[in-house]
């Protein structure tokens, strides 16, 4: 897949793309040798079986990660400047959890060239999983 | 609602005390030029207003940026 193109002219207040993903055991253990994350929360089936959460939980992190996706392959896409962003964790996102990734333009700059984006990831069951803000320069 | 100070003090990290119209970028170390445009993008957004690209780049001090605000309310 090739990244979207858009120029900063192309951009306006309430845009939106989305994509779906899921995290498989093989990318959790792949992030966790990236990342040097090895908890036992993310790794240890035994130990997070015996947690509140029942079962391995995927890295924070690694679902954040497709926020990078979006602004970089979808909004604005190829020109992307990736400046900031902000996450909140709100439900804990389980291997095989299908994910769909909302982002919709909050705010464009065209003096800065900044683009402000609210990005929402959701379990295809409904829960919000994550819920931050990607601040993007459009090149 | 947020005022010009608060964003100052939050996207350019300047103390509270220390805000003033003669502040220039040499006098504040994290005013550099992303830090800058996520300023004035911050302000655009709690002011619902627009800078010109000619304004941007012509603000020396944090009072130019401040007129400009100003004179966008009126």
């Amino acid at each position: 897949m090739k990244p979207a193109d858009l120029k900063l002219e192309d951009i306006k207040v309430g845009d939106s793309a989305s994509f779906e993903r899921s995290f498989s055991e093989a990318d959790v253990v792949t992030f966790a040798t990236l990342s040097g994350d090895t908890n036992p929360l993310h790794t240890d089936e035994t130990y997070a079986q015996a947690t509140k959460f029942g079962r391995r939980i995927v890295h924070g992190m690694l679902v954040g990660s497709l926020v990078s996706r979006f602004v970089g392959m979808h909004i604005p896409g190829k020109r992307c400047l990736f400046l900031s962003e902000s996450l909140s964790f709100k439900h804990p996102v389980f291997i095989g959890d299908a994910l769909v990734v909302t982002g919709t333009v909050e705010s464009v700059s065209r003096a800065t060239r900044i683009v402000r984006i609210t990005i929402t990831i959701h379990k295809k069951t409904g829960e919000e999983a994550v819920h931050g803000i990607a601040e993007v320069q459009v090149l | 609602m947020k005022t010009f100070e608060h964003i100052a003090e939050e996207m350019l990290h300047i103390p509270k005390e220390k805000i003033g119209d003669d502040l220039t970028p040499k006098d504040v170390p994290d005013w550099d030029s992303m830090n800058y445009l996520l300023f004035i993008a911050e302000l655009e957004r709690a002011f619902k207003m627009s800078f010109s690209m000619d304004e941007v780049m012509n603000a020396k001090s944090l009072g130019d940026v401040r007129k400009i605000v100003e004179a966008r309310k009126k």
